[in-house]
């Protein structure tokens, strides 16, 4: 016990002298020594204790992180391989879409608004008359809307829409007998009537006998007339009439830019004519 | 091997308590973990051990400040063989001795490196609210320091 006392004693009085002289001589050789070996020695500790500390302070957050990055991480990937086999197939059905309107000879980027509707109805008593379409006023479809069919990828006119049921529809083809329009003549323009003939061919009608009209003059809808868009292709001259002697008019025959034969799909231009315009019903009267 | 296990812990406790003030420090008080390390080994080790502990712990916290250096060194040094003495007559292994210990001996150093401050500087370097305070928040931290110094001395033979 005495011995363990003598030790104690002997430990304080050494460090009690020591803390002394590094109080007492701040400054001196020994003292800046010594403040400076602790500093050496203690610094790698708070050295990485700062640089850990950063890391353990910010262990909840990062961990959160790290579950949400994964969490979030595998959602894209799914998303990401969703995406891949919606590519796939979108490319796929290009493709097919492509092949198809190719092989229908119909193009999709048509300048005007309306619907694609399919014919599914034709009537041999009414050959070059009518046809009915798979769509209705349930599509929007209205009396009077114009019908275009496509021919080589250029849209031409087919007819007018003539009855509307809620899921199908009547057209009213141009080379009916009852069907005419208000076209003009390329290339100057000149305003005429053509009508149909019940038979495959048209009638271009009420031409000035003045008119250089001639053989493979292009025929399209008159900005004039109310009931078609302007500018559709109606058809070609292929026969010019000598002027009757009784008339002031010349008459041709027109090839029709559609071929009512080879129709399969149309496409409906939503029209939104004014309601005082004559309709079906009105034209019956 | 125990004597580089007592560097670690030394250098641990030093740690600890930089980190804590760095972070966790609320209204600009912490407990004085190095004063509970200094207080636990002295609590633990022999009167030589404990009193180099005291010493090289006041290092450490001298090395921390910016005041004079050895004044911890020689509080804690002096704290140390107050211990040795004290536990000769008291058993400072329970709690409530810790607690009572923790508190006094807090004021006491306190006071002690206030007179050592102004007799060697002339100024005071503790402020009222550590002063009324951090006593306290040794009382708490000397009982966990003590038992985590328990144990590494069971298991590891040291101090």
């Amino acid at each position: 016990m005495s011995r363990e006392k003598d030790a104690a004693n002997y430990a304080i009085l050494f460090f009690a002298v020591l803390s002394v002289i590094l109080l007492l001589f701040p400054t001196t050789k020994i003292a800046h020594t010594v403040r400076i070996a602790a500093s050496y020695s203690l610094y790698p500790s708070l050295h990485y204790g700062a640089k850990y500390g950063y890391f353990v302070r910010n262990v909840p957050g990062n961990f959160i992180s790290l579950l949400e990055t994964d969490q979030e991480n595998r959602e894209l990937k799914s998303k990401i391989r969703n995406q891949e086999l919606q590519i796939l197939n979108a490319a796929a059905l290009t493709s097919e879409n492509e092949r198809l309107a190719s092989e229908m000879k119909i193009s999709r980027s048509l300048p005007w608004s309306g619907t694609w509707a399919r014919v599914v109805n034709k009537t041999p008593a009414d050959w070059y008359g009518s046809f009915f379409i798979d769509k209705g006023s349930d599509d929007k479809i209205g009396v009077n809307d114009t019908v275009l069919g496509l021919q080589d990828g250029k849209a031409g006119l087919a007819g007018r829409v003539f009855e509307v049921y809620p899921r199908f529809s009547k057209v009213m083809l141009l080379t009916n007998s009852a069907a005419s329009a208000v076209c003009a003549i390329a290339p100057a323009g000149l305003e005429a009537l053509v009508e149909g003939k019940g038979t495959w061919l048209l009638k271009v009608n009420y031409v000035p006998e003045e008119s250089s009209l001639a053989e493979g003059a292009e025929i399209t809808t008159a900005p004039g007339g109310l009931l078609f868009p302007k500018g559709v292709s109606v058809g070609r001259v292929v026969k010019v009439y000598p002027r009757e002697s009784f008339m002031n008019f010349i008459t041709a025959d027109v090839t029709p830019a559609v071929d009512v034969n080879t129709l399969s799909e149309v496409y409906v231009v939503r029209r939104h004519l004014p309601h005082e315009l004559p309709g079906p019903d009105a034209e019956g009267r | 091997m125990s004597i580089l296990i007592e560097l670690f812990l030394y250098l641990s406790a030093g740690t600890f308590y930089w980190w804590w003030t760095q972070n966790l420090a609320v209204f600009g008080l912490a407990p004085n973990f190095i004063f509970a390390a200094a207080l636990s080994a002295a609590i633990l080790a022999g009167p030589v051990k404990a009193v180099a502990w005291g010493f090289f712990l006041g290092l450490y916290a001298d090395m921390l400040g910016a005041g004079m250096f050895g004044g911890y060194a020689l509080t804690y040094s002096l704290m140390a063989y107050a211990v040795y003495i004290v536990k000769r007559h008291f058993d400072m292994d329970s709690l409530f001795s810790q607690l009572v210990g923790a508190l006094s001996l807090s004021w006491l150093c306190m006071l002690f490196y206030q007179m050592l401050s102004l007799v060697f500087f002339r100024r005071n370097p503790t402020g009222l609210k550590i002063f009324l305070t951090e006593p306290f928040l040794n009382a708490l931290a000397v009982p966990v320091v003590f038992q985590l110094f328990y144990g590494l001395k069971r298991r590891f033979n040291i101090l």
